[in-house]
């Protein structure tokens, strides 16, 4: 059975600038969310002259405990000690549960924090806290692959 | 007055969600459905503003946690407890809907392009897309794949009228036909014999203002869905233009046996006979297949399997590999196995009667359906299940980064979900159900086909139910890997 459907009247085609309002906003919102939201995107980070090194071991990484060993390095080239620091492991993928640990100083500027990985797969470890001077130090340390428990 | 020659067989439900107390009061709303929307456009919106704008760390970022684990778990779960609800809250279609009170389409989706073909291979290459460039693992990546519905949405329906972004291109809206066949509710006629007197079919013309037929006061089905020849729903977004339409309140949310619509090969509106679609029956395959190759590349042995084909190809090109991976997951494989079980089946009958391969083909895809629905379901309630408390410390920690303090307290990264290895038992209990739903779909196919070998028609398509449900169980048993794919080191 064939039934035509009506075109859009003239009547429904353009409005005046005032009924354009709400129709505008709503359209123009996901699109300037985008805009703004890259305009405001995560510029890099302040060049923190603080290096950070760091080891895994085991090395390859696996699933289990593990040793997260960091060398903090000031610009100057000395061990930057005295620094409040802890670590937040997440798995690249949203959803699955993250590992803490708090990081203590061994010796000048090197310290260790002990973790767990729960999961394969690719992980980021961020290390957050503050310097002795009072700056606040953020890394993001990459560990892709960490393999399935032996 | 219309003749309606033909009329949806079947006993009507006594359960009608639209004559409900709150919620059919609710749906009857003319506004129900656009406050839906606006909801569901605010996270789309957070989605997209955080995406881009917050940590590029998936598990702290909005963008990331509201798709990947909230609105993916969400999406099937809803499908499983009531239907195409994410449909009905589209916020694509509310952006498009204010795009069209600034200019209103004039052409007719073109006729050559009027099957689900486009949809199913834009759903293939979101999958592959998914899985190239890590969208689970990219803030800003989830943010433009959400910017990308939009504009097509906006740029496809401001040329054309109706809904042809929905019918004919919208991924996840194929996705959500899919596995809608499974859901437990069903937009249909109340009372069929009301529709034989009715001689305005607003239901799919839309309400007219009387006097001036020109003037459309509630939109009809823009799907084309005309609701007394309507089965199932396939096609359906669940917008309820036709429950608003109709001037005999003639339309109900009704309940019925999920899966039913399944084994009914009865011609329906808009999309005739199932069975004679291959389009329908491609978007099928790639809908089990996928979810299969989905939940598979989360494991470890997809990794060693990419590594080993880079080796033996001499690659490290991903897309090159990626692409092998998915021309054996969803063509090469389906082919084998589906084609064999299509001429196993064809067999059974005397050959003088018997039908092609890909005629019995495109009559037993749809069998494929309710496994499918439980892989989709056993993988994305799995991490809605294991993660779904992650959205509060995200969110507490999306406010402090805005405002300067903890507005909400935290974050509190330990909230997170139930532990994996809970998920499991439901997980593999979902997927036998699925396969029992399938090969049940598969015996009531082969009734209606060839009802003189019914079990020996059935046998083949049995088989590789129980092989693929066998497969995921173990895909489900292997240790989760969440790596990228990159094959450089």
């Amino acid at each position: 059975m064939h039934v035509r459907l009506a075109q859009p009247s003239r009547g429904e085609r353009g409005l005046t600038a005032r009924r354009a309002r709400t129709p505008l906003l709503i359209l123009l919102g996901p699109f300037l969310a985008a805009g703004v939201g890259t305009a405001c995107t995560r510029t890099a980070p302040p060049a923190d002259d603080v290096r950070v090194e760091w080891r895994v071991t085991p090395s390859p990484a696996q699933v289990g405990p593990a040793t997260l060993r960091l060398f903090l390095i000031g610009a100057d080239g000395a061990p930057a000690a005295g620094a409040r620091l802890a670590i937040e492991g997440h798995m690249t993928h949203p959803g699955m549960a993250p590992v803490t640990a708090d990081v203590r100083e061994t010796d000048p500027g090197v310290y260790e924090a002990a973790l767990r990985f729960t999961m394969a797969g690719d992980w980021v470890l961020v290390l957050d806290g503050a310097l002795a001077d009072g700056r606040r130090l953020r890394r993001q340390l990459a560990i892709s692959g960490v393999g399935a428990a032996p | 007055m219309l003749q309606l020659s033909s009329l949806p067989a079947g006993p009507a439900s006594r359960v009608d969600v639209l004559r409900w107390p709150v919620l059919g009061r609710f749906l009857r709303w003319r506004h129900a459905r656009r406050t839906v929307q606006t909801a569901l456009l605010a996270v789309a919106v957070v989605v997209v503003g955080h995406g881009f704008s917050g940590p590029d760390l998936a598990p702290q970022n909005l963008g990331t946690v509201l798709t990947w684990v909230h609105y993916r778990g969400l999406l099937i779960v809803a499908l499983l407890a009531a239907g195409n609800l994410f449909c009905l809250g589209c916020p694509f279609i509310l952006v498009r809907d204010a795009a069209r009170r600034l200019h209103a389409p004039r052409r007719a989706w073109p006729r050559a392009l009027r099957s689900k073909w486009t949809a199913v291979a834009l759903l293939v290459l979101v999958l592959f897309a998914y899985e190239l460039f890590d969208l689970w693992a990219r803030p800003a990546g989830t943010a433009w794949l959400v910017v990308g519905y939009f504009a097509a949405a906006v740029a496809i329906d401001l040329v054309f009228t109706g809904a042809g972004f929905c019918k004919y291109v919208c991924p996840i809206g194929q996705f959500n036909f899919a596995a809608s066949t499974i859901s437990p509710l069903e937009i249909r006629v109340r009372e069929p014999s009301t529709c034989q007197s009715c001689a305005t079919v607003d239901c799919i013309r839309g309400r007219r203002e009387p006097g001036r037929p020109e003037v459309v006061t509630r939109r009809g089905c823009e799907l084309h869905l005309f609701l007394p020849s309507k089965t199932g729903n396939l096609d359906c977004t669940f917008c309820l233009d036709c429950v608003q339409a109709c001037p005999h309140d003639n339309i109900a949310l009704a309940a019925r046996a999920p899966g039913a619509e399944l084994t009914d090969d009865g011609p329906r509106s808009s999309i005739g006979r199932p069975s004679r679609r291959t389009d329908l029956a491609a978007l099928a395959v790639v809908f089990t297949f996928g979810a299969l190759l989905n939940a598979f590349a989360m494991t470890s042995p997809v990794h060693a399997l990419e590594r080993w084909l880079a080796a033996q190809l001499g690659t490290t090109s991903e897309v090159l590999v990626l692409a092998i991976v998915f021309v054996v997951a969803l063509a090469a494989a389906p082919l084998v196995l589906l084609g064999g079980a299509s001429l196993l089946t064809a067999r059974t009958t005397p050959a003088a009667e018997r039908p092609t391969a890909a005629t019995t083909f495109r009559r037993f895809a749809a069998a494929l359906l309710p496994l499918g629905f439980a892989l989709w379901l056993s993988h994305y309630a799995f991490h809605l299940l294991t993660g779904v408390l992650t959205i509060v410390p995200v969110a507490q920690s999306a406010a402090r980064d805005v405002l300067g303090w903890a507005v909400l307290g935290g974050p509190w990264w330990t909230w997170v979900g139930m532990r994996p290895g809970s998920v499991l038992p439901l997980q593999l209990g979902v997927v036998v159900l699925g396969a029992f739903g399938s090969m049940a779909v598969a015996y009531a196919i082969a009734g209606r086909e060839h009802p003189a070998a019914a079990a020996r028609a059935a046998l083949p398509w049995a088989a590789v139910i129980l092989l693929i449900a066998g497969v995921s169980m173990w895909v489900f048993l292997q240790p989760m890997e969440m790596r990228g794919t990159s094959l450089a080191g």
